[in-house]
């Protein structure tokens, strides 16, 4: 199936894709709302109750609503997201079922089961699920979040973050998983 | 490429911590530098748009912008923003705009702003000031007061889309004479030409001014043109080795680079004397730019200064000039044409007469309107010729002399659009060397900051974290474009001069007049006043 992959030596950190993502996640389907109305953005007040600035923005990464977000090593840089594996490791470790494969093959998550254990997060071999504590799954009740990663953006041909990216860094196709060097974390 | 170059790249925390300043909340003022805490550009954020989504952050790389967690905002410090624009062009709601500071100095016709902050940045620093691209001076374009002959009625425009329009230039030497008894197998050997199919040739940049992504941009577009990129005098890196037969590649009073097999495998050899930015100076490539492979392609040390001296320390007279360019002729055996750069400076024509007697193929003439990646400001704005008297002078005394066939000439600096081009062939160029117009094709908005090795486009730094900025296939594919739509705007306008080939214009003259120019500029250009 058709995933999102990072090119290597392409991205230039600008985080566009992350802008891009939150955008076509929101309500409003524009930057400036979903930022500054919906308030989907991290928020840098949230990690104020870290004394630590490295675990602040450790803090802050973690909740951020973007559904991808770019790693830094160094001079190299690359946005990472969902691979939807064949066999999701995610999906073996939910203990609620809350994660599944849909027809199209696309692991999704039923917000509903979800309860916010994070065994997911421990699984996936990416390092690509994070947890997103705006969306309360069950109102009222006091929640870690609920599961948080890509869907390739069910409304569009192609996801907002490959059609955003300004160096074409990352690409949505069909890749022969075994050959593709990428899929194996070293 | 990544892996080997060393440089000093910030962390993710150096993006959003404004670094410490002396333990000072404040800006400090060093030894009274206060004109480097003058603004000159003015980043105007509207604070309602902002989204905090830290892309211009992330990709100011002239530490002018920084965000504040605790107050949750962005901040800039105006006084380091050189209105490169890259900040603007990334915003996703286009809530930046960069201004000229409001306030200025008090006004004086005499002292303008450029030159008192020159005066105040000398008394900091006590050196010689440096800057990129070419002469910003309001020095009178001739191109701009020439204006193209059409066909009306008693001569038939012809028409490029129906009828064959030859773009394609031979450069180099041309045979004495025409012998029937060789006709069948037209040979080449004592006079080597290259082949251009448009007459448009990458201008030299070398590796290590530019990055090594243009540089392969710039090989790619110039193999799939039919045409030709110019290497500078930085040497051939060794992936560029498939490109070399599109290859100019330039020896240099430094000599970067050069060894026998860079020679040999190249479409010719240019010998360095002048570049129009900097006439009478040697190139000046500053130590921050040379990193691990441009030490290595360049074969000098790392971090320092590439500065090739003045002069060719081998040549004083064009006496000397002819062993070299014999010395290259015989490194090459004969196989490839031997091209001679000069800046075009006073007597321009008398120099170049001496070049082509020398033995030489090509002269490249080079205006003072041409860019550099580091050049003196005040030679880059005060010495040198427009290109345009320079190509019109040097074609009519070769052609004066009987020798215009021996070479060809090939115009450089300031080239800014097809017009241009035409207008230089009909002065009596073979060919233009086109630089910052590449330049500008991929994203260069001539903020002149080159030499700072820091281009937030990345396209004059070989930092490895701005690399990606410019992908080599981005650069090539729009380089093509560039060169492709100025081939049909060229075709158009020859047709409508009723000219089916470069070769009927160049040195045509009479398809130009000009505008608003004295009996004297008219007559150092060789066209007639506009209406006669």
């Amino acid at each position: 199936m058709k995933v999102v992959y990072p090119v290597p030596n392409r991205c230039i950190n600008c985080h566009l894709c992350e802008v891009a993502c939150i955008t076509e996640h929101s309500k409003s389907k524009n930057p400036i709302g979903a930022y500054s109305i919906e308030g989907l953005c991290f928020n840098w007040e949230w990690t104020k109750k870290y004394a630590d600035p490295a675990e602040a923005k450790a803090a802050a990464r973690s909740v951020s609503s973007a559904r991808c977000k770019v790693s830094i090593d160094n001079a190299n840089f690359a946005s990472s997201m969902c691979r939807h594996c064949e066999i999701p490791d995610c999906m073996l470790a939910c203990k609620n079922g809350a994660l599944y494969k849909d027809s199209s093959g696309r692991t999704l998550v039923d917000e509903e089961k979800c309860v916010g254990c994070w065994m997911c997060v421990m699984a996936c071999r990416f390092g690509v699920i994070t947890r997103n504590v705006e969306r309360q799954n069950v109102p009222d009740v006091p929640s870690n979040g609920i599961n948080h990663h890509c869907d390739l953006c069910p409304n569009r041909s192609t996801p907002a973050c490959v059609a955003v990216c300004p160096t074409q860094a990352l690409v949505y196709e069909d890749r022969l998983r075994e050959h593709d060097e990428m899929e194996t974390p070293k | 490429m990544q892996e080997t170059i060393n440089t000093t790249v910030l962390s993710e925390r150096d993006y959003f911590e404004e670094p410490d300043r002396q333990g000072l909340g404040i800006r400090s003022l060093k030894k009274g530098q206060y004109f480097f805490s003058l603004p000159q550009y003015c980043v105007e954020r509207n604070d309602a748009n902002c989204i905090r989504c830290l892309v211009c952050v992330r990709q100011c790389t002239w530490d002018s912008t920084y965000y504040d967690p605790d107050r949750n905002v962005v901040y800039n410090r105006h006084e380091n923003c050189v209105n490169c624009r890259r900040c603007e062009a990334m915003c996703p709601t286009q809530c930046i705009q960069i201004k000229k500071w409001g306030s200025g100095f008090r006004e004086n016709y005499h002292w303008n702003p450029k030159q008192m902050i020159s005066v105040s940045k000398q008394a900091d620093t006590g050196g010689v000031l440096l800057t990129g691209c070419g002469n910003d001076l309001h020095y009178e374009t001739y191109f701009d007061r020439m204006v193209i002959d059409a066909s009306q009625v008693t001569n038939p425009s012809i028409d490029p889309l129906r009828e064959p329009m030859e773009l394609r230039t031979f450069i180099g030497r041309k045979p004495e004479k025409f012998d029937p008894e060789k006709a069948s197998s037209i040979s080449t050997q004592d006079c080597p030409n290259y082949v251009c199919e448009i007459p448009l040739i990458f201008a030299p940049m070398s590796f290590g001014s530019i990055s090594y992504n243009f540089q392969e941009g710039l090989a790619r577009a110039a193999s799939e043109m039919g045409t030709y990129f110019n290497t500078g005098e930085g040497g051939l890196h060794p992936n560029f080795h498939q490109y070399s037969k599109r290859a100019i590649v330039q020896v240099a009073s430094g000599r970067f680079g050069v060894s026998s097999s860079y020679l040999k495998n190249s479409a010719a050899v240019e010998i360095k004397c002048g570049q129009g930015a900097k006439p009478g100076i040697g190139g000046h490539l500053p130590g921050e730019k040379v990193t691990g492979e441009i030490s290595r392609t360049r074969m000098i040390p790392e971090g320092s200064d590439a500065i090739s001296p003045a002069p060719q320390h081998d040549i004083y007279s064009i006496e000397d000039l002819r062993l070299l360019i014999y010395a290259l002729k015989e490194a090459t055996e004969y196989t490839v044409p031997i091209s001679v750069k000069i800046a075009a400076v006073h007597n321009v024509a008398a120099i170049a007469s001496g070049i082509i007697r020398a033995g030489a193929d090509i002269v490249v003439l080079d205006g003072f309107r041409g860019g550099t990646g580091a050049a003196p400001t005040v030679i880059r704005d005060h010495v040198g010729i427009p290109v345009e008297v320079a190509i019109a002078q040097v074609d009519q005394r070769l052609r004066e002399e009987g020798i215009r066939h021996q070479g060809s000439i090939i115009a450089a600096g300031g080239i800014r659009s097809s017009a241009d081009v035409v207008k230089a062939i009909a002065l009596g160029a073979d060919a233009c060397y086109v630089g910052t117009a590449a330049l500008i094709a991929v994203g260069c908005t001539l903020c002149q900051q080159c030499h700072r090795g820091k281009c937030a486009w990345g396209i004059t730094t070989n930092r490895a974290d701005l690399l990606p900025r410019l992908p080599s296939d981005v650069a090539a594919e729009r380089l093509k474009n560039l060169l492709c739509a100025w081939s049909h705007e060229i075709k158009e306008m020859l047709g409508l001069m009723g000219l089916n080939s470069i070769e009927s214009l160049r040195g045509n003259r009479l398809k130009l007049r000009g505008v608003g120019m004295n009996s004297e500029e008219l007559n150092v250009l060789g066209i007639k006043q506009a209406g006669v």
